[in-house]
């Protein structure tokens, strides 16, 4: 590694962000950058239109320094969902420490729990999170997962004890490795931004913002039984709820760090400049394949399963299995004043939806008017923002 | 079951010994292929277990003769074959076969919508010329929506002409010991059960409730091919590899997936990517004819599809306990303080491939010698379940087995001539400086004999090979190598005398097969004896031995 890479290494270790934001672990100067993030698995609550508070199983961002008995004191019963987004980038040595907090509204339930780093090409089985191929973490104990990844793009990771029931339950979130092609504006046609989506050799993948979306489902039923101690069969899974980011719509278009939405922090509302090239960073880990609609935006698909396509292509509809991942660019249209237009703090923009084709999921609960699995880009009249400085950055 | 079934077939090659179907010789794992161009099929109706105890009722092709199996048996043919399907109907309401992705499907049967038809206790006959390798199905092309789903369905190969390891052609290429189908399918039991009992079903209430690869649920996914307690479900689909070394082992397993089930199954491999190259017997190209193919560590396969996958693993940074070590802080957690689910595992205990750690007391472990497992799954994951259960359903293991097999090292030393000079068996572990010393006797031919014995090597381990680093205190004397043949008592000699001078010299030997003689059975189960010969002197000597080693791949 050059000397100038550990310095990019180290500026792109800006700290723990909390909540909405992405954790980018903690870097120094070594041999392999160093990243370390903490995480922390628990149960807690989060709110969806049309019913009481929602029990969930969730991961938490945790410092590292504390001890168990601090982190169960201030984090136990705080999951948060989806999970933190983490992002780490490319050659770095990732230590993801994980601790057990046990369950507030399940103290008979002595789940362990795991994290399964879904997508990277795993040297270890040790470190592959499947508590019946290697450890489980249980109550009040820790492990840490070491990952030294290879190959950029948009990943994901769950917990893979019980996993029909943990993932389910909200233990989902996305991981993205950032190419060791950042750092340069050099490659970028536009010579404006210095992050690409993958080592492209010719900035075909240079993006000026990108946001990273899980798309998910919430089967009610499976939620309530848990909390009330009584088995869900899962071959009877029938969602209600369809997310994003853990969020249904209208909630997904609130900024980051909502205060109306405690364990939801995670924004999927996409604000961007006329002609910002946007990268979407797509995941799926419910249990349906999704249909995915950007109307009057081309989405153009530069990777799969974290693997940039050699022949790019432009779709209108998206199709992501469970399990699977896209990346998606798309450059922002020309403000449009004979559009419809709104205006916030920040100005007038046109609205367009990125949703769901599937009409019924776009309902909460199967209630009429828009919900589920939807969320607005907004594009604004001149270029009132300013550049993003981590993943799915929003603007009041 | 098995034995019944090739009985059936040796009859079956008797009355027509040209090209009919040949049952097949069956590989503990891997696919299991029916070879043959003519092949005589009954369709059939039998019961499949699932691992949750129940029994369900399902349709199926059998080999004429054979025992109910489900599903089909996996029909292989070479491209140009005229391949001709007979097919018998023991069911009771007409069926037939369709071939997707074969074209100029001819035949004779009772006329029915897509195919001739075999009505109840008759006969139809299927022809049509395998003009493009690849992976593909063939189910029923009658009341589809009953009978596809009662699991009238199996896969159908064809290997190109002159290249039996090429999936399509020289890209393609795949080692042929490492060839796996990988059969998706989904099981609505009521459905089933309303065929069984005459009662009505709804064809718009499909709830799947099992899931299926080769026919079986997880965990029975992972038993051999044929075990005795799955005699409807004969196809296993443990994935085992090496890791890929560009001289050693250079080549990727095949795996060909097929989807004969109701609905989308997304198929998530952990591990390392699986790259698809050819889809419904298709080659992935772009337009202009060039490689199209695409990595993916989660791929939906489309119901009725099939997609072909070549799979290498890979660890890209060749980590292991001595020259590239994980970071400290990582490599050894303490066991004791973490959980084996059920209290056991697949783990080996250790961070490192090839190795095995010390687990926590009480805990089980399935690990052999240090093997990676990886759940490969779908993750649809209610698909991940046996009914109500989790950890079943469509999924299977990936087993990457260390890339020189599994390695024991003598564990005890037993002098059979001479005396103890100096060390234990502790010291044949390694190549090092620790040596373990016997002295020569001390009259007439000087001789200096001893064994090592190895423990835990599992029965129908096979490759078994013994090396042996060693020396002696006065120059070249000839040095054999034998091992035990438990069933006779007696030493079998491994190759020919090495001369063995003051320094170490290494020698490799394989036993004579076959190789179960020297695995021990009863009491004396996974023992393994290597004895070290030193003679042909008149002087006194010491042999030191260094490393006594035994490398066998595990069943
Ligand atoms: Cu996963
Ligand atoms: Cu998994």
């Amino acid at each position: 590694m050059k000397r100038r890479d550990l310095l990019k290494a180290g500026a792109l270790a800006g700290g723990l962000l909390i909540g909405g934001r992405a954790l980018q672990g903690s870097a120094e100067a070594a041999a392999n950058p160093e990243a370390r993030i903490g995480l922390a698995g628990t149960d807690g609550h989060i709110t969806l239109p049309g019913r009481g508070p929602l029990y969930i199983f969730g991961f938490a961002t945790v410092p590292l320094a504390a001890s168990v008995g601090d982190l169960v004191a201030n984090y136990k019963g705080k999951a948060q969902h989806v999970a933190p987004i983490l992002d780490v980038k490319q050659d770095n040595d990732v230590y993801i420490t994980l601790t057990n907090l046990g369950l507030v509204g399940r103290p008979d339930l002595v789940d362990a729990h795991t994290i399964h780093w879904h997508g990277f090409r795993t040297p270890s089985a040790l470190f592959d999170g499947v508590p019946e191929a290697s450890i489980g973490v249980p109550i009040e104990r820790q492990f840490t997962y070491f990952f030294r990844p290879h190959n950029p793009g948009t990943y994901m990771y769950h917990c893979h004890f019980e996993d029909v029931e943990h993932v389910q339950m909200g233990m989902t979130s996305i991981v993205f490795v950032r190419p060791a092609q950042d750092g340069g504006s050099a490659l970028d046609p536009l010579h404006r931004t210095t992050t690409y989506a993958y080592n492209d050799g010719d900035g075909s993948t240079a993006y000026d913002r990108h946001f990273a979306i899980l798309l998910n489902e919430i089967e009610e039923r499976e939620h309530d039984a848990d909390e009330q101690i009584q088995e869900f069969i899962f071959t009877d899974y029938d969602p209600q709820y369809f997310t994003l980011n853990g969020r249904v719509y209208p909630q997904t278009i609130l900024p980051n760090n909502d205060p109306s939405l405690p364990y939801q922090p995670v924004s999927s509302l996409i604000q961007a400049n006329p002609g910002d090239r946007v990268l979407l960073r797509l995941a799926n880990l419910g249990y349906l394949q999704h249909a995915m609609q950007l109307p009057g935006i081309p989405m153009k698909v530069v990777g799969e399963d974290a693997t940039p396509h050699s022949f790019p292509y432009v779709t209108n509809t998206l199709y992501i299995g469970p399990g699977e991942a896209r990346d998606v660019l798309f450059t922002a249209p020309p403000f449009n004043p004979s559009a419809p237009v709104t205006t916030d703090a920040r100005g007038s923009y046109n609205t367009y939806l990125f949703k769901n084709r599937d009409f019924r999921r776009l309902s909460n609960r199967g209630s009429p008017g828009l919900g589920g699995m939807a969320t607005e880009v907004r594009v604004y009249q001149g270029s009132p923002l300013p550049a993003q400085t981590s993943v799915g950055e929003t603007y009041a | 079951m098995r034995k019944a079934l090739l009985a059936a077939a040796a009859l079956l090659v008797a009355f027509a010994p040209s090209a009919r179907a040949q049952a097949p010789a069956v590989p503990r794992q891997g696919i299991v292929c029916t070879n043959g161009t003519t092949f005589d099929l009954t369709a059939t109706p039998g019961y499949i277990e699932t691992p949750d105890g129940n029994s369900v009722l399902m349709w199926s092709y059998a080999l004429a003769g054979g025992e109910f199996q489900s599903p089909g048996p996996v029909l292989c043919v070479n491209e140009g074959d005229s391949v001709t399907v007979h097919l018998h109907n023991d069911l009771t309401e007409p069926v037939s076969i369709v071939f997707p992705g074969q074209t100029g499907v001819g035949g004779s049967g009772s006329s029915g919508l897509l195919a001739k038809e075999a009505p109840a206790g008759g006969d139809a006959t299927y022809t049509f010329t395998a003009s493009q390798p690849g992976t593909y199905v063939y189910e029923s092309g009658t009341d589809p929506e009953k009978q596809v789903e009662m699991g009238l369905y199996g896969a159908l190969i064809v290997r190109p002409a002159g290249h039996p390891d090429y999936a399509y052609d020289a890209a393609t290429r795949f080692d042929p010991q490492r060839e796996y189908l990988v059969l998706l399918s989904d099981i609505d039991p009521d459905l089933h059960h309303a065929v069984e009992t005459g009662a009505p079903y709804h064809f718009d209430q499909l709830r799947n409730r099992y899931f299926a690869i080769n026919g079986r649920q997880f965990p029975d996914t992972l038993q051999d091919n044929g075990v005795s307690w799955l005699p409807a479900q004969p196809y296993g689909s443990l994935i085992r590899v090496k890791p890929y070394n560009a001289t050693g082992n250079p080549l990727p397993a095949l795996i060909r997936m097929a989807n004969v089930g109701t609905v989308n199954h997304p198929f998530h491999p952990h591990g390392n990517h699986i790259k698809e190259v050819a889809q419904d017997g298709r080659p992935l190209r772009t337009p202009g004819g060039g490689d199209a193919s695409s990595e993916h560590f989660a791929e939906t396969i489309g119901s009725g599809q099939t997609q072909d996958y070549l799979f290498s693993w890979t660890d890209q940074d060749s980590w292991n306990p001595g020259s590239n070590p994980f970071p400290a802080s990582v490599a050894s957690p303490d066991y004791r303080n973490l959980t084996f689910k059920d209290g056991n595992t697949w783990s080996s205990g250790s961070a490192y491939l090839g190795s095995k750690g010390t687990l926590p007391v009480g805990t089980v472990s399935q690990n052999i010698c240090g093997e990676w497992y990886f759940p490969w799954h779908s993750h649809a994951l209610n698909e991940f379940t046996n009914y109500d259960a989790g950890f079943g359903g469509m999924a299977t293991l990936l087993r990457v087995d260390p890339p020189g097999g599994c390695t024991a090292v003598a564990g005890t030393a037993s002098i059979l001539a001479g005396t103890l000079n100096s060390g234990t068996a502790t010291a044949l572990a390694a190549a090092d400086t620790a040596y373990y010393k016997v002295n020569s006797t001390v009259s007439g031919t000087r001789t200096a004999d001893w064994y090592g014995g190895f423990t835990g090597v599992p029965r129908g381990s096979t490759g078994l090979a013994v090396t042996y680093t060693g020396r002696n205190s006065i120059a070249a004397l000839p040095t054999t190598l034998w091992i035990w043949k438990w069933s006779t008592s007696t030493w079998v000699q491994m190759g020919a005398a090495t001369g063995v001078g003051t320094s170490d010299v290494t020698s490799t030997r394989t036993p004579p097969s076959p190789q179960s003689d020297y695995i021990g059975t009863g009491a004396n189960a996974g023992k393994v004896r290597v004895r070290v010969l030193t003679t042909g002197t008149t002087t006194n000597f010491v042999t030191q031995g260094n490393l006594l080693k035994l490398t066998y791949d595990a069943p």
